[in-house]
């Protein structure tokens, strides 16, 4: 099919809600077609019909398979690198967040009194399980799966964190 | 996979890519599809089969040249593969079989 691009112009609206409604992974190929489709239209028909036939071409394209996972049309940043990315700097924020804690409660109370050493095994504690969530999260793909291990690694932490503090197992490592 | 498995159309599609032979894609398909059977084809209906034949593993694809009319967009080419090549041999042996089995006499008209 050889034409010239048209001057005729495809509908905004249809255009972006196709853009809107489209999986990602199909937009380029699928917008292309709908753009070659329109200018042959053009060619062809009136400019008001070939925008009407151009809409309809949309319409019709607005179906499960050309939409897929409607996970696109939820998070507004469509890019689910893009949320995975989110998360992780929320976990690395909160790492120090949960720091203050203490650091706080030892302006106001001797009972809690944390050495530089301590916020610093502490800080890899944390640091060691987030990573290793935002690794389960990434990876597993049921949520089931996920869960499950998120809740191994959570546990793991306390343990550790009990041992270190008040030595429950006996370890070279445990604290008194 | 089960020849049965192939519809109508979707055999049609598979057809139209093994004629167009690595130049198929979207609007090229639907082209060939109404000039030779004269029926209207949505776009719509063609890239849910594609997609379709593409996850059957009967065709495979990859992106091809953009251009102006396009809206500097490129195609997706679409190739039939050796699955693909193999069913459509398979429909044609069955379909020229119940041919041969029509009784002659029966496209002798008075």
């Amino acid at each position: 099919m050889k034409m010239k691009p048209s001057a005729n112009k495809p509908p905004r609206a249809a255009l972006h809600f196709f853009r809107w409604y489209c999986n990602p992974v199909f937009l380029e190929e699928i917008e292309g077609d709908l753009l070659e489709r329109f200018n042959y239209y053009s060619e062809k028909y009136s400019g008001k019909k070939a925008q009407w036939l151009f809409t309809k071409e949309v319409i019709q394209l607005f179906r499960p398979s050309i939409i897929g996972n409607i996970y696109h049309l939820t998070i507004k940043n469509s890019s689910i690198m893009t949320t995975q990315n989110k998360r992780l700097i929320y976990i690395l924020a909160l790492i120090p967040t949960l720091l203050l804690i203490p650091l706080i409660a030892m302006q106001f109370s001797n009972g809690v009194n944390w050495k530089i050493s301590d916020f610093l095994v502490m800080g890899i504690l944390l640091l060691g399980t987030g990573l290793l969530c935002e690794l389960i999260l990434r990876k597993v793909q049921s949520t089931k799966g996920r869960i499950i291990l998120c809740v191994v690694v959570l546990f793991s932490f306390l343990l550790i964190w009990a041992e270190l503090a008040v030595g429950i197992f006996g370890t070279p490592f445990a604290g008194s | 996979m089960n020849e049965n498995q192939l519809g109508e159309f979707e055999e049609i599609v598979l057809l139209t890519v093994a004629i167009l032979s690595g130049e198929a894609y979207g609007v090229g398909i639907i082209t060939e599809i109404e000039d030779r059977l004269k029926r209207k084809v949505s776009l719509g209906a063609m890239q849910t089969v594609l997609k379709r034949l593409e996850e059957k593993k009967l065709v495979k694809s990859k992106f091809g040249d953009s251009s102006k009319i396009r809206g500097g967009k490129r195609k997706r080419l679409y190739e039939i593969t050796a699955s693909g090549k193999k069913i459509i041999s398979l429909r044609k042996e069955r379909r020229n079989s119940l041919w041969d089995a029509i009784p002659k006499v029966i496209f002798k008209f008075s």
